[in-house]
């Protein structure tokens, strides 16, 4: 097997580089490679766009297929700076793919949403579109405390999304928010005893918390 | 037809794994000791697409590791040829200068590991005037990148970037993951590497087993073998690719170090794992993972996204086993080597790419065994 491995790999630290017009190429050593290694010359990437917030949130929810993903994109690159669009984004991962692609990636940045978007989020985790619903959840537990008042809207997910994911996440959430209404309990303890074991293990972890 | 054609790879590749017996499935499933490379693909929470060769570069058939027991290794003699390739003085880090990569590629036969999130890598993003070409040259600075955040419905997207890479003659491959997580949003990981310098194990390809679901997306693991005259004597590694979930960070670095343990593991001719990727954890929030009796994490007192105000990438290995690390590491500058303003840098990823150079020959194994649970115990 070595033998094959040598007899492929002549010489391994030589790079290969193409003569004009030729597939097969000559090769250089490592030194010739990096005169010859200059900077890129590829097109410069378009100027994103500058966008504001109110026109951003526009577009996001009322642009085309492709403002939207525009938007969505221009979000993911503002990191935490974005979260004045976590309702909005968190609406945008029941867009198609394009869109939640980058709408995922701006949510995943933007840490804990500000206290205006929570009631709006939590309208959204009870949406029919599993990934809004999956993010809506996420980013109040986030909220933590904040989001308290929602947790009973919480444990109905947690009790009755055939959702897995949705249902683990309405787990982390709870405790995140410090959960300890009688509902939010119940839906713990039923969750504790859950075959599923990551299921399981939050809603012990976040009783277990409760308790103490 | 290409598609009957890859269900046969893919057959061939299930029947060869099971004859070989050399991937990790076996440590890591114990009750299935023979099973191959597809590890936890069929039995996880990704998508059923299996750990997969890129078909970009004819290098398929050379690449079988043969697993030489490191005790075989001839390193006294490779020490000398190595003395003068070894750049740094006195071992230091080199921390965020953009001309640090520049100087790797001149780094005198040692191999350039890197990990890069590129930020929703779709079609999308490849398809943006000039965006390939960039992330190519990003790529063309390493011989091995770890990738994360593929993000495409379809299959297209790293061999169209492979295909760019090699637009200049080089000789890139890949191996991708399955896609993995537990919402509907899924993502892949992948590894890129120039086959002129690396190439990695078929049968040692695949995704960590994590029945009690500790991870949102499962470390893709590949076996890598730098390539040299004397392949027996290459410095031989697992890496271990990883994107947390940035809402569970401390749970899954305490995983992660578990992982990491079984790697080590893993085979028993292989006591070298590199374990890299998007950790969303500072080198100071690794808690168990940063425990491992000595543990090393490259990036250090940086920051490693693109808005220059988190460290989130690491590249880490336990220093007593993997004594190819050369010192190196750095932080690849997308402004400013690629020339781009902060947007423009954004648009590439919100990730800078992390890397760390190691020396192709592989160092002799340490008198006490490492990865041993008595060691962390």
């Amino acid at each position: 097997m070595d033998l094959l491995w040598v007899d492929l790999v002549a010489n391994p630290r030589f790079h290969y580089l193409p003569t004009h017009g030729s597939r097969f190429g000559r090769y250089f050593s490592s030194s010739a490679l990096n005169e010859s290694n200059t900077p890129y010359d590829s097109k410069m990437l378009n100027e994103p766009p500058l966008m504001n917030p109110a026109s951003t949130l526009h577009q996001l929810m009322r642009g085309t297929s492709r403002e939207r993903a525009q938007a969505a994109e221009y979000l993911a690159q503002q990191g935490p700076d974005a979260a004045y669009a976590a309702s909005e984004l968190t609406a945008a991962c029941g867009d198609h793919a394009e869109i939640s692609h980058w709408a995922v990636a701006a949510l995943e940045e933007l840490g804990p949403p500000p206290t205006s978007a929570i009631d709006a989020l939590a309208t959204l985790a009870q949406s029919e579109a599993p990934l809004t619903a999956y993010w809506a959840v996420t980013l109040l537990g986030r909220a933590g405390r904040d989001a308290a008042e929602h947790q009973g809207v919480i444990a109905d997910l947690l009790e009755q999304s055939p959702d897995l994911a949705l249902r683990e996440k309405a787990a982390w959430s709870l405790g995140r928010m410090h959960a300890d209404c009688s509902q939010a309990r119940l839906a713990l303890q039923n969750a504790a005893n859950s075959q599923v074991a990551r299921l399981s293990r939050l809603a012990t972890k976040v009783l277990q918390q409760i308790e103490t | 037809m290409a598609r009957r054609k890859s269900k046969f790879s893919l057959l061939m590749w299930l029947v060869f794994s099971g004859i070989s017996g050399g991937g990790i499935t076996g440590y890591l499933k114990p009750n299935i000791p023979i099973v191959g490379p597809m590890i936890a693909k069929l039995t996880t929470k990704g998508e059923s697409v299996a750990a997969d060769s890129g078909t970009l570069s004819n290098n398929s058939a050379n690449s079988l590791l043969s697993g030489q027991p490191s005790a075989s290794y001839g390193a006294s003699t490779v020490s000398g040829q190595l003395a003068s390739a070894r750049q740094p003085a006195n071992g230091q880090q080199q921390g965020t200068v953009s001309a640090n990569v520049a100087a790797g590629r001149q780094s005198n036969g040692n191999l350039l590991i890197a990990s890069f999130n590129i930020q929703v890598l779709g079609q999308s993003k490849i398809s943006k005037p000039g965006m390939k070409e960039k992330l190519a040259h990003v790529i063309r600075q390493f011989d091995l990148v770890a990738i994360q955040e593929v993000r495409a419905k379809a299959d297209n997207v790293i061999p169209d970037l492979v295909a760019a890479v090699n637009a200049n003659g080089s000789r890139y491959n890949f191996v991708i993951g399955p896609r993995l997580g537990r919402s509907n949003s899924k993502e892949q990981y992948t590894y890129v590497f120039n086959t002129n310098t690396v190439e990695h194990d078929p049968s040692s390809v695949g995704t960590v087993n994590d029945p009690n679901d500790l991870l949102h997306r499962e470390p893709f693991v590949t076996r890598f073998r730098a390539r040299t005259q004397s392949p027996s004597q290459a410095f031989t590694f697992w890496m271990v690719n990883i994107h947390t979930d940035p809402d569970e960070v401390p749970e899954e670095v305490d995983a992660l170090a578990d992982v990491f343990r079984v790697m080590q593991q893993a085979r028993a001719d292989e006591d070298d794992v590199i374990l890299l990727g998007d950790l969303n954890a500072s080198e100071k929030q690794l808690g168990r993972l940063g425990k491992i009796p000595g543990m090393r994490w490259t990036v250090t007192g940086v920051t490693t996204n693109t808005r220059k105000n988190k460290a989130y990438d690491n590249i880490l290995f336990q220093g007593q086993a993997t004594q190819e690390y050369t010192g190196r590491w750095g932080v690849y500058d997308l402004e400013r080597n690629l020339g781009l303003n902060r947007d423009q840098a954004l648009q590439v990823s919100d990730h800078l790419p992390v890397w760390a150079e190691f020396r192709v020959w592989e160092a002799p194994r340490p008198t006490t065994p490492v990865g041993r649970p008595s060691l962390y115990n």
